[in-house]
């Protein structure tokens, strides 16, 4: 088999991304159908209300968090494919070489759906005990009618089977159009690094600087993820410190806890693969003599200034996303307090996002110390 | 001078401990072109890399000048890396996604040398100074690797089997590149090769076999890369 049942562990990460958004949207959907079967027995003006928010509510949660979520996850499973392919091009050459097709090859990729199935499964299975919570949470004023928790095939189709099935035929399908590199780049693990026509502006840039751009140029998927590890931890921070006034503190507490998880497993995932993916850059910078603070800096400082504009951005969203509810959502309801950009929250969650961010690399830091120097030559 | 004592080197532990290198001493003298040569498993490469401060020893000392590198801390020895040693392997081991400048520049930017350039021309790559390795024959790229370890002006520059990836004529023409480099710029050359005629190119001949040296002696003529037999 080429990419076995253990290759899908290293997926953890897309698992806790889709137990995240499963969770999330279980939650509000189930709410949504359930509340919707009681609708013609709500009476009072106020509960109609009520109900016209939360089920709007519901759907902008769960097409956000769902949405950026998905999004999130498709783009590990990708980066993990090609990672896949280019650390292990030297098998599947050989394959190619044997007159395996592409897609022989490929279709054994399915198996990196089964991270999403085990990450969705969990998050409905668990979703699905803390229904009967969410719903006095979302009724503690008892608009409504008792609401029931059902149990709804349809919707643990489409939020489990669907999610497993529709990432392992991407990944089949992607896996095939890497696999498309001529066998001899495979077996070479030859990187696609061409000469192009823009080396002028970068003539006088020192090796380090140099090292630091062409790190960052080189995996832009990783990117993406530390600034998306920052986005989760300053939307999530911050929206769960200022909607203390506009919603439950269980629901600060859920929205908390997600932030959290998912910017650190994404930002450990992402230095984990930027350290590893630079082992042979690092051990040999300290073979010729550049100091482990020179190797830290060149290869995990040219990350640091996306994690910021990660935060700006999970800032601005988690303000636009308050405001959006406070304003047009619950618009009709009455007693909702006035929502205002909250600064004191913002200050807090930078101290905190800096503290984390700077610990984490330094934790990184560390490892890269640790790195045996002759490891570059065992190969 | 480099001196070398009673140097033992193991690896594995308890009943599978195997001693690579057997109480190896030898003085390497300033400018001197030494090659250490030895068959598969003599302990050559080890010994490369316990001198060149990239291994510690079990025990033994390992003397430049008045300094024992064995002593050092892992960032003093990282400095005394940079301040004296070059190295060329026989993978080549460049920086996949740097050009051949920047790989060169890797080097020159720990000795400050703004005249990289010139070290890029004297290995007849200046015309592929913006081509990245995977554009580069074998021989190209062991040239952009001499060229990386000399811009850092070492004053010992340790080769393992420098032409051992590399045809005939490819290394031929690497080895003349790195003889003229060494009369030009003075530096102290230890060469690990298990090539017999290549130890014809050096001053000193230092045999391994099984962990130990089994004959030291000099050349009283070198010969040039393009006179020994291959």
């Amino acid at each position: 088999m080429v990419v076995g049942l253990k290759d899908t562990l290293k997926l953890i990460g897309i698992s806790i991304i889709a137990f995240c958004a499963v969770f999330v949207c279980t939650l509000f959907l189930s709410y949504n159908i359930d509340i919707a079967a009681l609708k013609g027995e709500i009476t009072t003006e106020v509960g109609m209300v009520m109900y016209q928010a939360q089920v709007s509510t519901g759907k902008v949660v769960a097409a956000v968090s769902g949405g950026c979520l998905a999004v999130t996850s498709i783009i590990m499973l990708l980066f993990y494919v090609k990672n896949y392919i280019d650390t292990h091009g030297k098998e599947l050459g050989i394959l190619k070489a044997l007159g395996y097709s592409n897609f022989k090859i490929a279709k054994h990729f399915w198996v990196f759906g089964l991270s999403v199935f085990v990450g969705c499964a969990l998050g409905y299975a668990l979703a699905f005990l803390y229904l009967p919570t969410f719903y006095e949470l979302q009724n503690a004023e008892h608009l409504f009618p008792e609401i029931k928790v059902q149990f709804h095939p349809f919707l643990a189709f489409l939020l489990v089977g669907v999610p497993a099935m529709s990432f392992a035929a991407l990944a089949v399908i992607y896996a095939c159009f890497r696999l498309k590199h001529p066998v001899l780049d495979l077996l070479k693990e030859k990187h696609e690094y061409k000469a192009k026509g823009n080396e002028k502006e970068t003539k006088d840039m020192p090796f380090l600087t140099e090292l630091t751009r062409s790190t960052v140029r080189g995996r832009k998927s990783l990117v993406f993820f530390i600034a998306f590890s920052a986005f989760c931890f300053s939307a999530m921070v911050q929206m769960s410190m200022s909607m203390k006034d506009l919603s439950s503190e269980t629901m600060a507490i859920m929205v908390l806890t997600i932030g959290l998880i998912l910017a650190f497993v994404t930002l450990f995932l992402s230095l984990s693969s930027v350290v590893k993916g630079n082992t042979k850059t690092i051990a040999m910078m300290r073979v010729f003599g550049y100091q482990h603070r020179d190797c830290s800096k060149a290869v995990l400082g040219g990350y640091r200034p996306f994690s910021y504009i990660g935060f700006v951005i999970g800032t601005i969203y988690q303000y636009a996303l308050l405001k959006i509810m406070v304003t047009i959502v619950f618009a009709d309801v009455g007693n909702v307090p006035e929502y205002n950009f909250d600064f004191t929250a913002c200050a807090i969650t930078f101290g905190l996002f800096i503290l984390t961010y700077e610990v984490a690399m330094y934790g990184y830091s560390q490892r890269i110390k640790k790195l045996p120097i002759k490891s570059v030559m065992l190969e | 001078m480099i001196e070398v004592s009673d140097i033992v080197k193991s690896y594995g532990v308890g009943g599978n401990q195997n001693q690579v290198l057997k109480g190896i001493s030898l003085q390497i003298a300033d400018r001197d072109f030494t090659v250490i040569l030895g068959a598969s498993g003599a302990g050559k490469s080890t010994l490369l890399n316990v001198i060149s401060g990239l291994e510690r020893p079990d025990s033994g000392s390992v003397v430049y000048g008045t300094s024992d590198i064995t002593k050092l801390s892992d960032g003093e020895l990282t400095q005394f890396r940079k301040d004296n040693i070059g190295f060329i392997f026989q993978q080549y081991y460049l920086l996949p996604n740097m050009t051949v400048e920047k790989n060169v520049r890797m080097g020159a930017d720990l000795a400050g040398n703004r005249e990289y350039r010139e070290i890029i021309t004297a290995v007849g790559l200046e015309d592929k100074s913006k081509k990245y390795p995977s554009e580069l024959s074998g021989g190209e790229q062991q040239r952009v690797s001499v060229a990386r370890a000399l811009a850092k002006k070492p004053k010992v520059l340790f080769l393992d089997e420098p032409t051992g990836a590399l045809d005939e004529q490819t290394g031929r023409q690497v080895l003349d590149y790195i003889c003229k480099l060494h009369k030009e710029y003075g530096f102290t050359i230890v060469m690990v090769t298990h090539n017999q005629n290549i130890a014809e190119m050096a001053n000193t001949v230092v045999k391994m076999n099984s962990g130990k040296i089994s004959e030291v002696s000099t050349n009283e003529k070198q010969k040039t890369a393009y006179e020994i037999g291959w």
